[in-house]
């Protein structure tokens, strides 16, 4: 290792003394924060809970930008990635929104430990009515089977090691490569490499975690053991997408990446997302396909609401598989195989793309539930109806995690200058 | 008399051989390629090369595999023998999907394979530049620009005139094989 990388200053370096162009997104996102907290209370008697969910596919989509970018990180520390060095700088400044998201998720859990009847689930309140069949939760064979690990305690000691194991993860990794930029010492290479090697273990067991936690145990009947893993590769899409909107952004701008991004990192970042659109296609249709074919009732009914009311007619959301199946994987996949539509427009069009479908999918994963018990006269299902906290806490968590971003961005450095690998990502050749 | 196939011009290194290539391109020659020992980087470019169209085979291929998989399973579970299977329906997209994906890639790579061989002129033996007594060196720290025969820009002594001003170690005239010819 050298430090030839000193070689390269570039004239963007550092933003000391501008003004914070971030300060309206913080007032903006706690305004809508404190307004999708208030929202939460207002769910219908027939659907307390619809608000509840509303927040947390708000939250949900915002998490899985950063869990993704966590994950690419380590990956290209493990790989010893060349060409990713200025992107991973990115998402460095990015990373340090699961902060926010922690904070974000503490109502949640708040109104978790308090019982709360608008907590979407099901399982925190023993008295309630258990999914599907008459009777009580605590009445539930498949709930005391569970109990040991479906309690309030335990739910609340998850939440805090997830977070934990997130957040600690970003922090190593984000101070030690800003401080590479200060010393250029190269231990830091070693020790990122050495975390990462630990980390992608660490942080693929607390993310199956969240996916179970907080979307699979939402009807806790349900249990698919590729559950996690779809979280995951829809994650890795949501980051792929949101880091190309993030690098047009930066290409653009003077303080930023303007002259030393080529066209070659968009075409590789183009490339990892038709990978990863093949990936979450695979893992969601094995999730289908394994259930199909064992077609025991006790999973099957988590598609069947997706697909028909009781009566065998189809619902909204039988739409929305397929809006799924054709727009969220076959349009992006036919899109991104041509090699023009790895670059400049057309990528940043796939990438709002599948972002909007992405949406789709935690709406898709989150809000069908089984309304009502089963009884003589079927039951309902909650239909496809966006809900006013959907958006708020979108737009609530977004504002906060893009204010972190911004403010981070304009701390450090827009590329890793004494990176021993920068100047093999400054001169990329396709 | 033996039949020309084209003039070849000799370079010492990539850099050099990168300029050439530029320059011929420039000069409007269409008919002409470059033998390096390794790759050059960039060297597409400066040839004016355009994208390869193989992926096409491979996208065609792919189709023609992953409705070849779907045929498959509903002519032989549908049609030919319907046969019910652990109260499934005859035929459904869902259950023959691996297979019609297996075919996709399997085609796909047919395909590939197939446009590889059509777009390379494969296969073939032997190629007049082989005749340059020097040829070996192409192969190991040489390179070399060669304008053919059938360009329409193509003079022998224009050429070679041509050739001669990019400072190349040598220019040589390569002939096609006396049994080409007679063929």
């Amino acid at each position: 290792m050298t430090t030839s990388s000193e070689v390269f200053a570039p004239s963007a370096a550092g933003a000391a003394g501008r003004r914070d162009p971030s300060l309206p997104f913080l007032i903006g996102g706690l305004v809508l924060l404190a307004v999708s907290i208030g929202l939460l209370f207002t769910g219908s008697a027939a659907d307390p809970v619809r608000p509840f969910l509303g927040y947390l596919v708000g939250l949900t989509f915002w998490t899985s930008i950063l869990v993704g970018m966590l994950f690419l990180v380590m990956i290209w520390w493990m790989f010893d990635s060349g060409w990713s060095v200025i992107i991973r700088r990115q998402m460095e400044f990015f990373l340090v929104g699961f902060v926010v998201i922690a904070v974000a998720f503490l109502p949640l859990v708040f109104l978790a430990i308090s019982g709360s009847d608008v907590v979407a689930w099901t399982w925190i309140d023993e008295t309630r009515e258990k999914p599907g069949t008459f009777g009580m939760v605590a009445e539930d064979t498949l709930f005391l089977a569970k109990a040991a690990y479906l309690n309030v305690p335990f739910f609340t000691a998850r939440y805090i090691l997830i977070f934990a194991a997130w957040i600690g993860l970003a922090f190593l990794l984000r101070q030690w490569s800003f401080r590479m930029d200060e010393t250029g010492d190269h231990k830091y290479v070693l020790w990122s490499r050495r975390l990462s090697a630990v980390g992608l273990f660490v942080a693929a067991l607390v993310t199956t975690m969240a996916a179970m936690d907080w979307f699979m145990t939402l009807n806790y009947h349900w249990f698919s053991t590729m559950y996690g893993i779809w979280f995951f590769s829809a994650s890795m899409r949501a980051a792929l997408a949101a880091t190309v909107l993030i690098l047009f952004w930066q290409a653009g701008r003077k303080e930023g990446l303007r002259g030393l991004i080529q066209p070659t990192h968009f075409y590789f970042m183009g490339c990892l997302l038709l990978a990863f659109t093949v990936f979450w296609a695979y893992i969601s249709f094995s999730q289908y396909f394994l259930i199909y074919s064992a077609n025991i009732p006790e999973v099957t009914f988590w598609y069947n609401i997706r697909e028909k009311s009781v009566d065998g007619s189809l619902n909204a959301w039988w739409w929305v598989s397929m809006a799924l199946i054709f727009l969220h994987f076959l349009v992006p996949f036919l899109f991104l195989l041509f090699h023009k539509n790895k670059f400049g427009k057309p990528l940043i069009f796939i990438a709002v793309w599948i972002l909007f479908f992405h949406i789709i999918d935690i709406y898709w994963n989150i809000l069908p539930q089984k309304l009502s018990a089963e009884g003589l006269l079927g039951y309902t299902e909650r239909g496809f109806v966006p809900h006013l906290t959907d958006l708020t806490a979108f737009l609530a968590v977004g504002a906060l995690v893009i204010w972190a971003f911004l403010r981070s961005a304009s701390k450090h450095r827009p590329i890793p200058i004494r990176d021993p690998r920068i100047s093999e990502s400054l001169n990329l050749h396709e | 008399m033996k039949k020309i196939h084209g003039m070849l011009a000799l370079f010492d290194t990539a850099p050099a051989i990168y300029q050439a290539a530029n320059t011929v391109r420039e000069a409007g020659y269409k008919q002409w390629d470059v033998f390096t020992p390794f790759p050059v980087h960039g060297l597409d470019g400066a040839m004016g090369l355009k994208r390869s169209r193989v992926p096409l085979f491979t996208l065609v291929g792919g189709f023609v595999g992953f409705w070849t998989g779907m045929f498959i399973a509903w002519y032989m579970g549908a049609f030919d023998y319907p046969l019910i299977v652990g109260g499934m329906p005859y035929f459904s997209p869902v259950f023959p999907f691996p297979v019609a994906y297996e075919m996709t890639i399997l085609f796909a790579a047919f395909g590939t394979l197939g446009g590889m061989f059509f777009f390379n002129r494969l296969p073939m033996h032997h190629h007049p530049v082989f005749n340059y007594e020097k040829f070996r060196r192409l192969t190991d720290d040489q390179f070399a620009v060669v304008i053919e025969a059938g360009d329409a820009l193509f003079n022998e002594e224009e050429t070679r005139r041509f050739l001669e001003e990019l400072e190349p170690l040598e220019v040589v005239a390569v002939y096609e094989d006396e049994e080409a010819v007679s063929a």
